[in-house]
Formats: structure tokens, sequence, C-alpha cells
């Protein structure tokens, strides 16, 4: 087994012990997963670059306290979400996550800009994510959690309810509604 | 509302399109983001690796400590045998025998207190035996003091070559002396060489290293540096504290055309850092397909 084969959680541990590699395929395994959750979120670039880096500072220097008997994936998103609820505290809008929306720089933009595509490809895709962005402009920010949760942190039901505080059940109908919102604003596409 | 599951069949539609719209997603995170988050990790991993230190170091810098102990008890052992060796020298400038002597008197040496050799009746064959016997006295001191030496403290050298000087300065065994002598400036020339390198080494520590220089600019894409770097002398397998070439943080970090170049100028496709990992697993964990290409037409495994 080469070490890109290795789990997570075993990078995690040789990172512990000094080894600066394993923390580079970390990264790189999940930096995108992270980023699109922060982003998606926050809905600003700049804030979810600063989370971005908060969240992997912080699992650098938590590494020594990391239990492999966690997922490494529960235990980073669950650093995501607090670090994000922290962000949303201190800042001066006083936002909650339900009105939390996105702001200032167009997401459809940042969404859409591949210069390598064709004309073609690159309407589409301008399309699509820009579809997208906007469907989740309109979800209210626990469903989007949720949602983002579940397919960038690959989170079960009860890891979701433990990491935003809620129960089984809330959790459900959070991610339940997410998708039927998420379906009716994209039916165009699916 | 709350009794209805999640259905994982109603979610799979939805859950496909996000990922086909995330999939065209360009937007990444900020290189300067990157850069500091790893940055900051690998200085972490650099001070546990610093903390977690083999046995094998942790003597090595415990010796290191004893010499810094005990460098005072080693000057003084020194200027003891300097004097010793003053004390002695001219003995070896006095005709040892006087004008009208008998030729053959029995050097001090071959006295039965020192060897086990039985007096001999012929003064005159004592000659030949006697420098041979104290050449093999002196390589019986000289090879134990050796060994010492090697094992242990240029200090307790230096101690034994004074305790020596001294006790052939009183029983006058000048070629004992002597060869205690070559024993003691030989620790000292071995405590110079072994000074010049850490001078050495800590006149490095304060330059420009160029093989780090070679390795962040790898890291970074920088091809006029690297170009500039690798112009100038071969650097190009130097490692940093984690075993990594410049070839392995190229491949790192995504840097394809960093790859292309060093492995243009030779660089070991092959070459894993301190933990095993080689530039191509490097790559394929971090999806860079074309840096793996390139890897695997340069022979990497």
């Amino acid at each position: 087994m080469t070490v890109a084969d290795e789990s997570d959680e075993t990078l995690m541990m040789r990172y512990g012990r000094g080894d600066a590699a394993a923390f580079d395929l970390l990264y790189r395994r999940h930096e995108m997963r992270v980023w699109r959750y922060l982003k998606r979120n926050v809905g600003n670039r700049a804030t979810a670059d600063e989370l971005m880096q908060e969240v992997w500072f912080a699992v650098a220097r938590d590494a020594l306290r990391y239990e492999p008997s966690a997922r490494f994936t529960t235990w980073l998103f669950t650093i995501a979400h607090n670090r994000m609820i922290d962000s949303v505290r201190t800042s001066r809008r006083q936002t909650s996550l339900e009105t939390l929306g996105y702001e200032a720089e167009s997401v459809v933009e940042q969404l859409t800009s591949d210069p390598s595509a064709g004309p073609l490809a690159a309407a589409v895709a301008r399309d699509q994510a820009g579809a997208l962005a906007r469907a989740f402009e309109k979800l209210p920010g626990e469903q989007r959690e949720a949602f983002l949760l579940q397919v960038e942190g690959d989170l079960s039901v009860e890891e979701i309810a433990a990491i935003t505080d809620s129960s089984f059940e809330t959790t459900k109908s959070r991610l339940r509604y997410a998708r039927m919102k998420l379906r009716e604003l994209l039916k165009e596409y699916a | 509302m709350n009794e209805v599951p999640p259905g994982r069949d109603e979610s799979d539609d939805v859950d496909d399109l996000y990922r086909r719209a995330s999939a065209l997603d360009e937007s990444r995170p900020s290189e300067l983001v990157r850069r500091r988050v790893l940055d900051h990790a690998a200085q972490l991993a650099a001070e546990r690796a610093a903390k977690n230190v083999p046995p094998r170091i942790a003597s090595a810098r415990g010796a290191n400590r004893t010499w810094r102990r005990r460098r005072p008890a080693i000057f003084g052992t020194l200027a003891a045998a300097a004097l010793a060796g003053l004390l002695i020298t001219p003995r070896f400038f006095t005709p040892s025998v006087p004008p009208g002597a008998p030729p053959s008197a029995p050097p001090m040496a071959a006295l039965p207190t020192m060897t086990a050799a039985p007096p001999a009746a012929d003064s005159r064959n004592q000659e030949a035996p006697a420098p041979a016997a104290a050449e093999q006295r002196a390589n019986r001191i000289a090879g134990p003091a050796a060994e010492f030496a090697a094992k242990d403290s240029p200090a307790k050298m230096q101690n034994m070559a004074a305790a020596r000087s001294k006790t052939a300065a009183s029983a006058g065994m000048q070629a004992e002396a002597r060869r205690d002598q070559d024993v003691a400036s030989t620790a000292t020339s071995q405590a110079g060489a072994l000074a010049q390198p850490m001078a050495s080494l800590a006149a490095a520590g304060r330059s420009s290293d160029p093989a780090a220089e070679l390795r962040r600019a790898a890291e970074i894409g920088d091809l006029p540096e690297m170009q500039t770097l690798l112009d100038k002398q071969p650097l190009i397998e130097a490692r940093d504290e984690n075993g990594r070439t410049a070839l392995m943080l190229a491949a790192l970090h995504g840097q394809s055309q960093a790859v292309d170049v060093l492995l243009a100028h030779g660089a070991d496709p092959n070459a894993a850092d301190g933990h095993g990992t080689t530039p191509l697993q490097a790559a394929v964990a971090g999806n860079q397909q074309a840096i793996a290409a390139a890897l695997r037409r340069a022979g990497a495994r």
C-alpha cells in the first residue's frame, strides 16, 4: 500500500509524529471540500479564505489531540463548523446562519471562470454554476449547512446532528427540505 | 414533517447535480492561504520531529554538553602536557652516552621494572633489542591510549599523555615520552579537526542555502530562479529537514513546469522523502495527472 492509499486517520497520526508530507497529502485531499463548504455557507471569498486558514491552522495545531477513533472528516468539519459559527457571531452584522446570505462579490462570477473551456462549455458551466449559486442563496442557512456537511463532508445524519447541536429528526428534516428546495430550483438542470 | 426520512433515491439527482456543478466550479482558495497553511504545518511538524529526537541524536547532544562541561579541564590538561613536554624535550638533545663511557650502557627503557626481559649478560646485545622493546612498550601505551581517546574525550587522552610524560621523565624513558607526546599532539590536532567542521557548520547556518532556495523556487514554480540556481551548482538532490528534494516539493505543490525542469536537469524521480513517500505517490495523491505522467516517463515507480 502506498502512502497515497493511506487513510486520513493514518496520515493524521503520521503528521502528529512530525511528518509534514502527510499533512500535505491530507490538505490536498480535503482542500476543495472544506473550501466549498465554507464559501457556500458564508458566500464571501475573503471570509472563506480567512476561515480556511483558521480551520487548517487548527488542524495542524491540534494534531496531537486528534483521536483516531473519530473519523478525520468528522473532526475536520466540526472544526470548520465551529470556526464559521464563531465568525458569524463576531461579525459586525451579527447575522445568524439563517439570515446569512451571499454578499458583495458575485457568487455566479466566482463559480464560473474556466478560461480553458470552449465558449459553449463555458456558457453551460456558467449557467449551471450560476443556477446552483442562486439556489443556495435561497436556502435557509441551517438547511444549507446540513446539506453541505453531508455532500462535502460525507457525514451521516447522526454526525451532522452532533456537529450542529440539533436532534436527529430535525437534521433529517433540514436535509430533506434542502434537497426538495434545491430540486425545485434546479429542475431544469436535473 | 419529521417522520419522513431523506430517501437516498430522492437525493441522488440533487446530489449528482450539485457534484456536477461543483466539478465545473473553478473557485479555489487563494494561493497565499494555501502557502501559509502548508508552511505553518511544516513548521509545527519540524518542531514535533525535533521533540521526538531519536536516542542516537540525543546521546550526541549529550556528548556535546559533556564536551562543553569538560572544556576547562581539557585546556588545563593540555597546558600540563605542554609543560611536561618542555621539561622532557631537553633530554632528547642531551648526549645519553658521555664521551669515554662504555658504549653499551643499557637504556633505561629496558630496565626490568618495566619489562619482564632478564638482564642480558652482554651489554652489546642490548643495543639492538632495546629500542625495539621501547617501541613495543610505546605501542602498548599508544594503542590503548588511542582507543581510549577514540571512544572518550580528548581530555582523558591528554591526562593520560601528561601522566605518561611525567612517568617517562622520572624513569628516563625518552622513547615512551616521545611517543606519548606524539599521541598528545595527535589528540590536540583531532580536537582542532573537530572544531573546524563545527565552525563550518555554524557558518553554513548563517549563510544563505542555495539548495533551500532551489527547493523553495521549485515549490512555488519560480522557473527563472530555478534555472539560475541549477546553472550554478549541483543542488538538485539536496533535501530539506523532512528529506524532501526540490522535485518532491514541486510534485507536492502541483508545479508541473518545475517538475519538468528538474527532471530535465536529471533529478532522481524516485527520491523518496524521509517517510518513504515518492514524488509519484505525492502527485497521485494530489491528483496531479500531468506531473504523475511526467514522472512515470522519467522512470518513476
